[in-house]
This record gives structure tokens, C-alpha cells and sequence, in this order.
């Protein structure tokens, strides 16, 4: 049997470690990272691909598209689809960031924990992602926004920013993300005041939620995190809780999701998904909706 | 199933040293990825793209290295990652610019084992002569002698170019503990004549001690040298020497040549890249953790 090749495009100067781990411990035996890939390189780097190959060759050779910018990935994403010249096919995965496979790994998390503790659905609740405008925020926006919460992305410094967001998304995936911005505690407490949900998706070492806001809330439910370095990003949260009481809420009765139980999930996640490239028969073209899928399956 | 052995490999070069390539994957690094033109600001970020991915399990079969070609910066990006682990998840890392830490050690394990085979000396309180010595193996093995008890002067054709490379050695890498001071090669021969040990770490091609000055060194014990291109550094040495008398010279001096370091350095590094492989606490290795290991090494080979 022909050895299995990933070949990972980023636009980056270099790809993520990360995804180097994942894709080796997928099973891949041979890893070719691509970088300062440009979108208008990809349809011929694809079809290099593509053509090299006899058709058992195809089916063990796959596309990884990295990056740090949502957009431009899935720009990528659909030109290498677009490239392909049945039966000359290969899979693509597009998670620029790991942000497809976190934000879908803590939507369903919360997800979860909304239904044992609260009896609820994401189409019952308001949602908001707290340092939402970079990639795992606007990634949770999208998937909470098309699973049917009332999403809005908030950013710490801008409204605009917030809003491009939803424009330049809302657009490409017909989700329908609101926008708001909240730097201080006050500003946080108004904003958060008839929130069901709160995604937690702000830069690593970062506290975006202190115990003196989460004291005032009165709806909130599920609060999940994913920042692992400390401070973490909501105040009180373990990065291991699992649906723990969050401490620090007084006037809800509020659960916690912390950073390694979305993490946890979010490794099975990507692996199972860099494993389903080199068993499936047919090529398969992953991006985070089936991110998300695949994080409710191993949730259910 | 287990995990594949992973070492991720930040350089601050356009590209990775196909030497350190080549090592990682004879040491049984099953995979060697890649990452150019890293800056140190970029270091936390990668470390912990790299610790977050496996168990802390699988960690011990993943690290990292830093090459690049400058001294402080591998240092400081050595730092960095140490600082960036997060318990449990951490991974050894191991620095390495230019293969300098390595090829120093070994030049210095070298001349240690001769000063104590031919002249059952160690090199505590000895004047050392690091020529043209402002380079990443001149720094290293400055320091790695200082720390060992050596007088050590780094000679450079520049004095300020030599005075700012030994204030480096002992503000960054001697802890206080090393008092390097400086030299013009134009004073060489006036330096020559207390001098023990001679390293030197210039360019390939250049001579930058004469049959003259042997001749005129009454203290010389041992003279290594790391250019394995003719001519060679240190007028008299073949690369092949390892302890051969030195032609002319008054005291019986004794040369080590580029690839008698060489061989020790190739296993240095190598033991380094296994030692991580087969650690089980995480390590941060760079030039100190060299010397252990080409002392070592020495030991199981040379002495008797």
C-alpha cells in the first residue's frame, strides 16, 4: 500500500504545531507542510496533487488547509473542492487555528451541559462570545448562530469590529450574528444581563469575566472557556470543570465549562476527523459544520 | 498504538541545518518538522500549539529544537519555551545554534582529557586564548571553560567587537560566575607568552597562529582547532590530530584537530537528541548540558 500523505497549506510563514501532532497521530505517514500559500496557489497545488497519483494513491493522499484567518481558509477550502477533477478527488479538512474544531468542541460542551442542567436548547437561549472577533470566537458565533442561538459576538474595544464580523459571516454562511462591545465591568454587566450562554473565546492568559460581573448575572446557564494559560478567562472557572457549579455566580444557578474539557473533546474532534480522510471511500470536505457534528456524536 | 516521535524545529534561518536534520532523525526522531524564520515573539505560541496537542503521555515522545546562528537569541528562545509549559503538559527542549553548543563542548571535553593525559593538569586557573573568538563556538566554549575554572580571554581583530562578545559570555551565560575578558589580535604575541590552551574558532581558511608564535609560546600545553578546511587555524594541526605533538612548539603542546572534535561532537549531539527520547522528565539542554555529556563520552572512550 502507498504511504499516506497530508499535505498541509497555510498561508502562515509556518504551520502550527498542533496540527503536526494531530496529523501524525492520525496516522498520516508522511507530513508536507506549505507555507505562504497563496489562495491563487491553491488550485494548482491541489491539482499537483491530485494528478500524481493512481486512483488507490488518491484515496491516500489528503489536503490540511491551517492558517489564522477564518475567511481566507475557507476561500482556500473551496478552491481546492473546485480544483478537483473527479475521479481525480482527494479530502480536505480546513481548521485554520484548530478554531473549527474548538469552537465546535466548546459549542457542543455547552450544548450539553444546557440540556442535563437546565433542560434547554441553543434555539431557547441568548448566546454571547466574549472576545469573539478572532478566530475561535467568530467560529462559536457561527456554529451557535446556526444551531439557533441568539448569538452575538463581542468585542472588548470595538463595535465596528464586532459588526464586520457579522457582516462579512453572516454573508458567507447565512448565520445571523449581532454585535456589541464591552471593555469594562459595567459595560460587561449590561451587556450580559439577559444572557443565557456565555463563550468564553478571548487570547490565551487573558481574564475576560471577573467574579465582580458574574456576581450580577441573573440569567446565565452555561459559561464555557477556552483558554487554558492563566489568569483563565472567566474568573472561578477550572480549566478540568466538566458542568461544576460556577463559583463565582450569585443570583443563577450557572455551570462551568473549562479549557481541557473542551480541549479534550476538541482533540477527538480533529483526530477523528483527520481519520476519516484516510478511511473513507470517497473524498470527504470537512469544515465546522462537520466539526460540530462530529463533537455532538462523541458527546451524545 | 504508540505515538510517532515528533521534534519540532525552530530556527530563526530561512532554513533548518540539514546537520541537525540529519541528527534528529539518526538519534530515532521519527518525524522532524520545520519552522523558519521564527522570531523569539512567536516561540510561546508554537510551544504551546505543540504541548496542547497530546497527552502528557504522548509529550514524552515529542520536543523541541532551536537552531538558528546566534548565541543569545537561541538562548533567549530556550528561555521563552521553558517559561511557556504549562504542567503537565511540557516537552524537553534542546538549543543548539549553528551546532555551536555542541562543537564547543566537545572542543573543550577534548582538551580537558589532554591537559590531563599529557600534563596531569585540569583546567582550573589556566590562561586560555579563544581565537577569533566572538563567534557562537568561540562564546560557548568561553564560557564552558570559565565555568570550569579557566582564565579565558576571547581575541578578536576588532577589540570593541571582542570586549562586546566576552560581555555577552558573562552578562548572559556565566551567571555571574565567569570574568572573560577580551584581547586585539594584534597583541596576540604579546598574549602568546602565558598562554596554557589555545581554541580556535575562526572561519575556515584562516591561519591565526603561526609556527612563530607556537614557537614562542614557553607555556602552550594543548591547541585545539575547529577548521577542518586547509589551511588550517593553528599552523602544524591536521584535522585528524588528537593529542599529536605540535611541531616547534618549546613545551610539547599537543593539537586536537577539527575532526577529532568533530567526532565528539557528532556524538554529543547525538547523546543530547537520545537523552530526550529517553527522558522522563522533561529537559531544557543547551551548552552546560553539552559539556556533561562530551565530558561523559570522553570518559567511557579516551580514559583509561
Amino acid at each position: 500500500m502507498k504511504r499516506s500523505i497530508l499535505h498541509m497549506l497555510d498561508p502562515m510563514p509556518n504551520n502550527s504545531p498542533f496540527d503536526i501532532n494531530m496529523a501524525l497521530d492520525a496516522g498520516f505517514d508522511v507530513l508536507m507542510p506549505y507555507s505562504n500559500v497563496k489562495l491563487e496557489s491553491v488550485h494548482g497545488l491541489t491539482q499537483d496533487a491530485i494528478f500524481s497519483r493512481s486512483m488507490a494513491g488518491v484515496k491516500r493522499t489528503g489536503l490540511f488547509i491551517g492558517g489564522r484567518n477564518l475567511g481566507l481558509a475557507i476561500d482556500m477550502f473551496n478552491a481546492a473542492k473546485q480544483a478537483m477533477i473527479p475521479p481525480f478527488a482527494v479530502s480536505v479538512f480546513a481548521d485554520p487555528s484548530g478554531a473549527f474544531t474548538t469552537a465546535a468542541a466548546l459549542v457542543a460542551c455547552v450544548e450539553k451541559e444546557l440540556r442535563i442542567k437546565h433542560g434547554k436548547e441553543l434555539k431557547d437561549c441568548k448566546a454571547m462570545v466574549l472576545g469573539g472577533t478572532g478566530p475561535v470566537g467568530i467560529a462559536t458565533g457561527i456554529i451557535a448562530s446556526l444551531a439557533g442561538a441568539h448569538t452575538t459576538i463581542v468585542d472588548h474595544l470595538y463595535l465596528e469590529t464586532a459588526q464586520e464580523v457579522g457582516l462579512q459571516y453572516n454573508r458567507r454562511f447565512g448565520c445571523d450574528l449581532h454585535a456589541a462591545v464591552a471593555g469594562t465591568d459595567r459595560e460587561k454587566i449590561d451587556v450580559l444581563s439577559d444572557v443565557d450562554l456565555v463563550f468564553c473565546t478571548a487570547k490565551a492568559g487573558i481574564q475576560v469575566l471577573n467574579a465582580k460581573v458574574i456576581k450580577e448575572l441573573t440569567q446565565l446557564k452555561v459559561a464555557g472557556d477556552v483558554n487554558a494559560v492563566p489568569p483563565l478567562g472567566i474568573e472561578g472557572i477550572k480549566r478540568e470543570d466538566n458542568g461544576a457549579p460556577l463559583i463565582c455566580a450569585e443570583k443563577c444557578n450557572a455551570f462551568a465549562v473549562g479549557a481541557l474539557a473542551v480541549g479534550d473533546i476538541k482533540y477527538h474532534v480533529q483526530h477523528d476527523l483527520l481519520v476519516s480522510m484516510l478511511e473513507t471511500e470517497h473524498p470527504v470536505y470537512l469544515d465546522f459544520r462537520d466539526a460540530f457534528k462530529t463533537a455532538q456524536k462523541i458527546l451524545a | 498504538m504508540e505515538k510517532p516521535f515528533i521534534l519540532h524545529m525552530l530556527t530563526t534561518a530561512k532554513n533548518l541545518s540539514p546537520f541537525d536534520v540529519n541528527m534528529a532523525m539518526d538519534a530515532g526522531w521519527v518525524s522532524a518538522m520545520s519552522y523558519t524564520n521564527i522570531e523569539a515573539s512567536e516561540v510561546q505560541g508554537l510551544v504551546q500549539d505543540a504541548i496542547f496537542s497530546r497527552s502528557a503521555k504522548n509529550l514524552k515522545r515529542t520536543s523541541i529544537f532551536i537552531g538558528g546562528r546566534d548565541t543569545k537569541q537561541a538562548m533567549d528562545m530556550l528561555k521563552i519555551a521553558k517559561r511557556s509549559m504549562i504542567p503537565p503538559f511540557e516537552v524537553s527542549v534542546f538549543a543548539d545554534p549553528s551546532g555551536a553548543f555542541t562543537t564547543a563542548a566537545a572542543m573543550v571535553a577534548a582538551v580537558e582529557f589532554h591537559l590531563l593525559s599529557k600534563f596531569n593538569t585540569t583546567l582550573e586557573g589556566k590562561n586560555i586564548l579563544a581565537l577569533a573568538g566572538t563567534g557562537p563556538v568561540g562564546q560557548a566554549a568561553a564560557v564552558i571553560a570559565a565555568k570550569a575554572g579557566a582564565n579565558v580571554r576571547i581575541i578578536g581583530r576588532q577589540l570593541d567587537k571582542a570586549q562586546h562578545a566576552a560581555d555577552l559570555c558573562n552578562n548572559e551565560f556565566g551567571e555571574g560566575k565567569t570574568n572573560i575578558q577580551a584581547g586585539a589580535d594584534a597583541d596576540k604575541a604579546q598574549y602568546i607568552n602565558d598562554t596554557d590552551i589555545v581554541f580556535a574558532t575562526g572561519a575556515a581558511g584562516i591561519e591565526l597562529l603561526s609556527v612563530e608564535l607556537i614557537a614562542s609560546a614557553p607555556q602552550l600545553k594543548v591547541a585545539a582547532d575547529v577548521n577542518a578546511v586547509p589551511p588550517a587555524g593553528i599552523a602544524g594541526i591536521s584535522a585528524m590530530d588528537d593529542g599529536k605533538l605540535i611541531e616547534g612548539s618549546v613545551n610539547g603542546a599537543v593539537g586536537v584537530g577539527a575532526l577529532a572534535i568533530g567526532n565528539v561532537k557528532y556524538q554529543t549531539q547525538n547523546l543530547l537528541l537520545k537523552r530526550m527520547i529517553q527522558s522522563d522528565k522533561p529537559l531544557y539542554l543547551h551548552f552546560e548540558h553539552a559539556f556533561e555529556v562530551a565530558r561523559e563520552y570522553m570518559k567511557t572512550t579516551h580514559y583509561k
